[in-house]
């Protein structure tokens, strides 16, 4: 392990560590109040000051921290596999059903999804928990936001599809399913790692953006994008740089995993 | 000797009809069969016609290929596939684009393994890879299963490719051009190496090669295939002596006179022998 | 040589441009938010459409927003009989259209059959409609003295029938120019869709200053259509706009601390912020919720647990009011001086709720029947205020052991909620006020009508408290006496201050910025605050002709 990926590894373990044990590290929750320190400056009571409601941004960051680290590179994930097995598929059986596959993600695509949203929130109970709510709305990310890396997917099968190993491989008699699923998908690792990558930091945003519909993260619960949509703020950042905290701490944890696991992919023949 | 293989076989691709014509070949068990001709003569179609893997392309097959007895075209998929790599195998031309890049070794000796293993039979893949590789003359060790394709040589990538083939002791085993890629050392080794497996796993083999004099010095048995069409078989000394068609002779003439070049710089080190 | 044709005719758009913005300095310069809808004054639905039409319809009678008093405007005199049913108007004479038409009682009653015109659906026309039958209006006067008069009769008694005619711009029966011609100070010069309207000075508006100058001073106003308020108030700073029409407080501090002397805090406007619950009786609620939202109590003591201070001074900023009920502080007549915001006060709510039935059970408060109180409230996404007020009731209601659920939805799906399916618990909302007079009120209060938020379209009264106010309403309508109105109306507050059917949080102060370039500006709480006296403002060079004018007259 060179020491670059030494020094991602540790920064990703003191924001894990720090998000997990925040009960420990601030005494104040994320919720409370301070109703009488609003918009505080950081001090040794509030280490990044407090919001425009009087809560701890620091607490709030540690939070959402945990609430956005888990919860967005879970969805990214699905949407990852959907988008692996939808596009792969396409690419894969090619003929009629690449068609049909294309022009289903094409539809989807274009569907008005403001309206579809609106009616998945229709369709929800209002007395959801803070935390079911941000599952729910995780949830919904990662099965939406399969099928823009599934056109790209699909185009990465097609490269792939007449090369001379998966004849082999069904020569040797490996099914289909097998083929694609074990032979094929792994191959396609770089595309969809890299899709992966490019959805955590789209679906911590769009989180805030559903919040519009009455999807997002619900109050009192943080999370970094609702953080981030306090920065269109930009005359309250520029007096109160702390507030760039949460983008500082996205922008590194993307970069540090993206260096641990980038290289992990590499790392085998060096 | 009976008939292992026998077929009546046209193929033709949606915009190029006739790419084989009523192609005629006969092997019987444990017989070596050289088909011999020129790139583009449909050679490579054949192989993959016979495993029935060109149909994904859109390809039409016509004909028979009777296999042990059973029109293979007649097969449904899943039967097909049960054919595939227990029965029959394939050895394409060129090793490292036929090794997997993104699976170990090890990973894609399993996989061939489990195709027809099932249940507890299919925990022994090590063993029986391990095995194999101490005959095709690879490294018998762990961590060579664990090596990727791209930490191969090409012969080291042949080798893999034919231990992986004759994983499940096919009757039959299609090599297509498999030494075209390799230096001539490797060549002549990879040609013993299908000697020793037809001798000792009485193994029949269908050997596809531009190369006469490659095949001449495998097979009892030699078909020669122009723009799609078989145009002469027979024995192979019966061929050297005696072709029928000029096409045969120029052929023939041909390779002799390079060959005698070639064996001139060949001979003092390499080890062909029958 | 195309590019160079292209160049020179570029570069003289450019002179032009510049040549126009030198001549145009008398021109006042402000956003509308959307496009108006229309021209037409008599359908007016919108916000954009209704300043257009402020600026360029001439009225009978005008609300003063700053003395909140009605002054004649085409009327020189009027009166109103027969219990609000019929209304005489003396015409000003001498007064002609922009187009040069002179304005007569015939304009006046073809307004009035325009307006009442079923077929043509107009929302300004809607209070008028107090009974089913027609309209009558009629020139009155003698052509001999030259003096015209108007008389119109309605079927029922019109609640505040003077104060509506504020709304009611006057067309032209005669002219070919149709809704161009107008009577108000500025007329539609041009309208390029999705980016301005530029308004022209009415050189017919009949209007003098005291010296005897014609009005208005400005000679152009034009409303840049501009839908994003950062970008607004940016162009603000920069000098390219002369006012921000609404401003929220946050903008307006930011704003402050760098132009001290363009902010204006005109204080509460007649805006609500209001929580209801859903009392209705078919709302898909579990029935021990439908309890909770029903009993005086249970709404009384969170309207006590809200911190309205807290409000007040972390939402707002300080730029807002506790609110006392539904006639906010700026409304000097009608407010019932009796009456005191509520507490905050934790042992108030407290009291409440155990009278009620509610209990303590560890940390979350159960009713009567062990049901843990959580419920639902829902605001429309995207407004900040709104959000941040739900999380400081969230946090005031939590020391209850209340569970609140804050949900924001998309204004239309709220709208369905609360009007349609009924699919809601507590809803938080801001309502616009624009009329001083509880009349406008009417179809809030009354049981029957469909904005009677919750619980609307009743049969009959669900409880007998929606009854007396019922009646309240009625009277404080059918009578044309102010101060026996105000009793009324008075009672009404009270009642609504006792049983609580909304919780008035605040009212918002009037907050808005205009540039030191603008004279003459008497911001009022009403809108339109800053330009509602928009023929005497002016801006930049016309204040200097206007001195340069001054100092001829003098000599």
């Amino acid at each position: 392990m060179s020491f670059k990926q030494k020094f991602a590894l540790a920064i990703l373990g003191v924001a894990v560590v720090a998000s997990l044990g925040a009960g420990y590290l601030v005494q104040s929750s994320y919720s409370e109040q301070f109703r009488d320190a609003i918009s505080a400056p950081p001090s040794a009571r509030f280490w990044l000051g407090t919001d425009e409601l009087g809560r701890d941004r620091f607490a709030r960051l540690l939070y959402g921290t945990r609430v956005s680290m888990l919860l967005a590179p879970a969805a990214a994930l699905l949407a990852t596999l959907i988008a692996g097995l939808i596009g792969g598929a396409a690419g894969y059986l090619g003929g009629r059903w690449e068609r049909m596959i294309t022009a289903g993600v094409d539809l989807f695509l274009s569907l008005p999804w403001l309206f579809l949203l609106l009616a998945v929130r229709a369709l929800l109970p209002l007395n959801t928990s803070p935390v079911m709510s941000v599952m729910i709305t995780f949830l919904l990310l990662g099965c939406l936001g399969w099928a823009g890396p599934a056109r790209i997917i699909r185009a990465g099968t097609r490269t792939l599809v007449n090369s001379d190993f998966l004849v082999q491989a069904s020569a040797s008699g490996v099914s289909r399913w097998r083929l694609f699923w074990r032979h094929l998908l792994p191959n396609l690792r770089p595309v969809l790692l890299a899709q992966f990558w490019i959805s955590i930091p789209l679906f911590i945003l769009s989180e805030a953006n559903l919040g519009l519909l009455g999807l997002g993260v619900s109050e009192p619960l943080p999370s970094w994008g609702a953080m981030l949509r306090d920065l269109e703020n930009y005359s309250a950042v520029l007096q109160n740089p702390w507030m760039l905290a949460p983008a500082v701490l996205l922008v590194a944890v993307v970069g540090c995993l993206q260096l641990l696991l980038g290289t992990e992919e590499r790392g085998v023949s060096c | 000797m009976s008939a292992l293989l026998e077929t009546r076989l046209s193929v033709d691709y949606p915009n190029k009809p006739g790419v084989l014509g009523d192609v005629r070949l006969t092997v019987s068990e444990g017989e070596m069969v050289g088909l011999v001709g020129e790139s583009g003569s449909g050679k490579s179609t054949i192989a993959l016609a016979l495993m029935r893997l060109l149909e994904h392309k859109g390809a039409a097959i016509h004909g028979e290929v009777l296999f042990n007895g059973r029109d293979l075209l007649q097969l449904r998929a899943k039967e097909m596939r049960q054919i595939r790599g227990r029965e029959i195998a394939l050895v394409l031309q060129s090793p490292l684009a036929s090794l997997n890049p993104a699976l170990r070794i090890g990973t894609q000796m399993s996989e061939a393994w489990r195709a027809h293993a099932s249940g507890a039979a299919s925990k022994h893949w090590k063993v029986q890879a391990l095995e194999l590789f101490e005959r095709v003359s690879l490294p018998a060790e762990e961590s060579f299963l664990s090596r990727y394709p791209r930490q191969l040589s090409v012969g080291q990538a042949q080798r893999v490719l034919i231990a992986m083939a004759v994983l499940h002791k096919p009757r039959l085993l299609i090599a297509d051009e498999p030494t075209s890629a390799l230096d001539a050392v490797t060549q002549s080794e990879i040609l013993e190496l299908f000697r020793r497996l037809n001798r000792e796993m009485n193994m029949a083999m269908l050997f596809i090669s531009h190369d006469l004099l490659a095949v001449a010095s495998l097979c009892s048995r030699i078909a020669i295939l122009q723009r799609g069409q078989i145009i002469e078989s027979g024995p192979t000394a019966q061929m050297f002596r005696d072709p029928r068609t000029a096409d045969t002779r120029a052929l023939l003439e041909a390779v002799l006179r390079n060959s005698s070049a070639v064996a001139e710089f060949a001979r003092p080190e390499s080890t062909v022998r029958r | 040589m195309l590019m160079r044709c292209r160049l020179t005719r570029f570069t003289m758009a450019l002179m032009l441009c510049g040549l126009a913005a030198a001549s145009s300095a008398s021109e006042l310069r402000f956003c509308l938010r959307i496009d108006p809808k229309t021209f037409n004054p008599l359908l007016v639905e919108d916000e954009a459409s209704q300043t257009v039409r402020y600026l360029t319809g001439g009225v009978l009678i005008r609300l003063n927003r700053y003395t909140q008093e009605l002054e004649g405007e085409l009327a020189t005199k009027w009166k109103v009989s027969e219990n609000g049913r019929r209304i005489d108007f003396d015409l000003r004479p001498g007064v002609r259209f922009s187009d040069g038409t002179p304005f007569t009682c015939d304009d006046v009653v073809y307004t009035m059959r325009e307006l009442m015109d079923p077929n043509l659906h107009s929302p300004t026309g809607d209070v008028f409609r107090s009974a089913p039958g027609p309209v009558e209006s009629r020139c009155t006067g003698s052509s001999a003295t030259g003096s015209a008069g108007v008389t119109v009769r309605f079927p029922g008694p019109v609640a505040a029938l003077a104060a509506q005619f504020d709304q009611v711009a006057i067309l032209s029966a005669h002219s070919a120019a149709k809704e161009s011609a107008v009577l108000g100070p500025f007329a539609l010069g041009e309208y390029k869709p999705g980016a301005y309207v530029l308004l022209r000075r009415n050189p017919n508006y009949w209007k003098r200053d005291a010296n005897g100058h014609p009005l208005p001073y400005l000679d152009a106003i034009r409303l840049e259509i501009q839908q994003n308020r950062e970008l607004e108030l940016l162009r603000f700073r920069r000098g390219e706009l002369d006012i921000v029409n609404k401003l929220d407080p946050e903008m307006y501090d930011r704003l402050s601390s760098e132009m001290p002397h363009a902010v204006v805090d005109a204080g509460p406007s007649l805006d609500w912020e209001i929580v209801f619950f859903n009392q209705v009786a078919n709302a898909p609620l579990p029935e021990y919720k439908r309890r909770w939202f029903r009993s005086d109590d249970f709404r009384r003591a969170i309207s006590e647990g809200i911190r309205r201070d807290d409000l007040v001074r972390i939402v707002y900023r300080g730029h807002a009011r506790a609110a006392v009920g539904p006639v906010s502080t700026a409304n000097r007549f009608w407010l019932n001086s009796a009456l005191q915001p509520p507490s905050g006060s934790q042992t108030a709510a407290l009291a409440l709720l155990e009278h009620a039935g509610f209990r303590r059970s560890g940390s979350t408060l159960v009713d009567r029947d062990g049901n843990r109180v959580e419920f639902s409230m829902i605001t429309n996404a995207g407004n900040k205020l709104h959000e941040r007020t739900l999380a400081l009731i969230q946090q005031d209601l939590a020391r209850f052991g209340i569970q609140l659920n804050v949900v924001t939805l998309d204004f239309p799906s709220l709208v369905e909620r609360i009007s349609r399916t009924f699919n809601y618990e507590a809803v938080l909302m801001a309502i616009t006020n624009v009329d001083l007079d509880p009349s406008a009120q009417m179809n809030i209060w009354v049981s029957s009508a469909a904005n009677h938020q919750w619980n609307p379209n009743q049969k009959t009264p669900a409880t007998p408290w929606e009854a007396e106010i019922d009646k309240l309403m009625a009277e404080q309508g059918g009578s044309q006496d102010r101060d026996k109105r105000k009793i009324y109306f008075d009672r009404v507050q009270q009642i609504a201050a006792d049983k609580v059917p909304m919780l008035f949080l605040v009212n918002p102060n009037a907050l808005s910025a205009v540039s030191p370039n603008v004279k003459n500006v008497t911001p009022a709480v009403l809108a339109p605050q800053i330009y509602w006296n928009v023929e005497h403002l002016q801006v930049g060079n016309a204040l200097v002709s206007q001195a340069r004018n001054a100092l001829v007259n003098q000599r």
